[in-house]
């Protein structure tokens, strides 16, 4: 019992650097309807900057800005790239080229980085939390604690200001908003840079928890930020936080009970449960309900 | 105010409009009618910028303004509705009206943490009044969805208003609408222009064309077959062909 009260602890730690990831990909989805599958990948470019002022033995803090920059610019040169261009064409185009986008990011860092493993360091030296039978990692809570604030600043960011109304007006209906004076391309630049800082702060404490980065750490984030987005209801806020904290204690549970080897069978194991039995996600129906309209109409 | 010389636009080998030249002077109302397919709503779309022109120049206030991008028109002060209705269903009333408060000097003319945060208590006020003209302030906090049709309609004619334009697009307001509700729109539409404003009106319900126009331009496969006050459109025989065929004379 105490184990498995464990593992949710943990699991729920683990899962809000996935919850951002997935939080990242609604916000760009919800809006844009468009699927990036450079957004890990840019996270990844953000951290190897953050690895290079390290290696230069810059402070902490100077990593951690160069971190978020890295992001910010990838993520803002992905969207120019792909969404920004071919806007008007169809979604399918944009996520093609949103692909190709990642292997050329993927290739520049493995150019300039060819050893492949870099150490990152650790943003919090604090020993671990005991209460009573149950531990809490410094790394994990401190990432806990991020996240908590950072999805009150979304939510307020989305629901209380005029930028999140317009968001929102934008996500309902493009075309509409336009003819309001809605200007969709910096709407559209807006939304890349705040996903990418919401993923830039993902990669600091996941990066910054395992203490090294790695050039497939894109594949990972995309991978897991997908799974936490669709396991919630895509574009759906709360949906991806929760996606994102199912899919952390799902992982962990498996590592306990059945074996390090099945951490990643978890994720594919809900992912198969939802598509059969809540096809829509946690959060999501009408959304997709629409998009599957759609789909019927071409 | 608004002068269309020689607006074409075709469809790949469809022309959907063809050397249209038009003129609405400012306080006026324009009528525009025609067929399914005459390119009604293609001038409408073209005047909100949806897509390039073929040929031919739009000028607003004496302004070409042919190449400007569609949300920018709004700044200038053109401002639709649709056809088929396109609010945004998740917003509420008011936040339907407040998210449209994008002319120049709403956007410029107030401190920029004010308007991030809710608004001065002008564009409040201007929401406010906008609800009343619309009938809806009991209904503000209510989501957009829930409204009725009828309502739904008069929030998107509310909603084109809110940034203050000076020409006003109305695509097929009446469409689906029963007698009671066309007298109200024509009340509206009167009162609107009382108030100054130009309205480009498309619509094919004639009890509210004839009402309310000043002038009426006829179009049938993209060209322009007639134009005139109401009374001299409605005995103009080649509109009578257009709209009844040969036999009809």
């Amino acid at each position: 019992m105490v184990d498995f009260l464990q593992n949710i602890v943990d699991g729920v730690m683990v899962g809000s650097g996935y919850a951002l990831l997935g939080l990242g990909f609604t916000l760009i989805f919800g809006v844009m309807r468009r699927l990036n599958l450079s957004y890990g990948p840019s996270v990844m470019v953000g951290i190897f900057v953050g690895t290079w002022f390290h290696l230069r033995g810059a402070g902490l803090l100077a990593v951690i800005a160069a971190t978020l920059a890295g992001t910010v610019l990838a993520n803002v040169y992905v969207d120019r790239l792909c969404f920004w261009a071919v806007r008007q064409r169809s979604a399918i185009t944009a996520v093609v080229s949103s692909f190709v986008i990642w292997m050329q990011l993927e290739e520049a860092v493995i150019l300039v980085f060819p050893d492949r493993t870099y150490p990152f360091p650790r943003l919090t030296a604090l020993e671990p939390i005991e209460l009573g039978p149950i531990f809490f990692r410094a790394e994990y809570v401190t990432m806990f604690a991020c996240v908590a604030l950072l999805l009150a600043g979304v939510w307020l960011l989305v629901y209380r200001t005029r930028f999140g109304l317009a968001l929102r007006a934008v996500a309902q209906d493009p075309v509409a908003a336009r003819y309001m004076g809605i200007p969709l391309d910096w709407i559209g630049l807006g939304v890349a840079v705040m996903a990418a800082l919401i993923g830039g702060l993902a990669g600091l404490l996941i990066a910054g928890t395992d203490q090294l980065v790695i050039p497939k750490f894109g594949l990972w984030a995309t991978y897991k930020g997908l799974i936490a987005m669709m396991l919630g209801g895509m574009g759906s806020i709360p949906g991806a936080v929760c996606g994102g904290l199912l899919l952390g204690v799902a992982e962990i549970q498996f590592v306990w009970y059945l074996g390090a080897q099945f951490r990643d069978l978890a994720a594919y194991f809900l992912l198969f449960t939802f598509l059969v039995l809540r096809p829509g996600g946690l959060l999501g129906q009408a959304i997709v309900r629409r998009e599957l309209a759609a789909f019927r109409r071409i | 105010m608004l002068a269309l010389e020689g607006l074409t636009k075709h469809f790949g080998g469809v022309q959907a409009l063809q050397d249209l030249n038009l003129k609405v002077s400012k306080g006026s109302i324009m009528g525009l009618i025609g067929p399914n397919g005459s390119g009604k709503s293609t001038t409408v779309n073209l005047i909100c910028g949806v897509f390039g022109i073929t040929r031919g120049r739009i000028l607003f206030d004496g302004e070409d303004i042919s190449r400007v991008p569609t949300h920018l028109r709004l700044s200038q002060g053109i401002a639709r509705t649709f056809q088929n209705i396109r609010l945004f269903g998740q917003l509420t009333v008011w936040q339907n009206l407040w998210v449209a408060q994008n002319a120049p000097e709403q956007k410029h003319g107030e401190p920029f943490l004010r308007r991030w945060f809710g608004g001065s208590r002008r564009a409040q006020a201007q929401v406010q009044g906008l609800l009343e003209f619309a009938g809806l302030a009991h209904k503000a906090q209510e989501q957009a969805s829930n409204l009725s049709f009828g309502e739904q309609r008069r929030l998107e004619l509310a909603r084109a208003l809110a940034s203050q334009p000076k020409l006003l697009l109305l695509d097929e307001p009446a469409a689906g609408m029963n007698m009671e509700e066309i007298n109200d729109l024509k009340q509206r539409v009167l009162a609107l222009r009382a108030e100054g404003k130009t309205i480009l009106l498309v619509e094919h319900v004639m009890e509210l064309v004839m009402g309310v126009t000043d002038q009426i331009a006829v179009l049938d496969f993209g060209r322009k077959i007639a134009q005139g006050s109401p009374a001299e459109v409605q005995q103009n025989p080649q509109v009578r062909e257009a709209y009844l065929g040969t036999q009809a004379r």
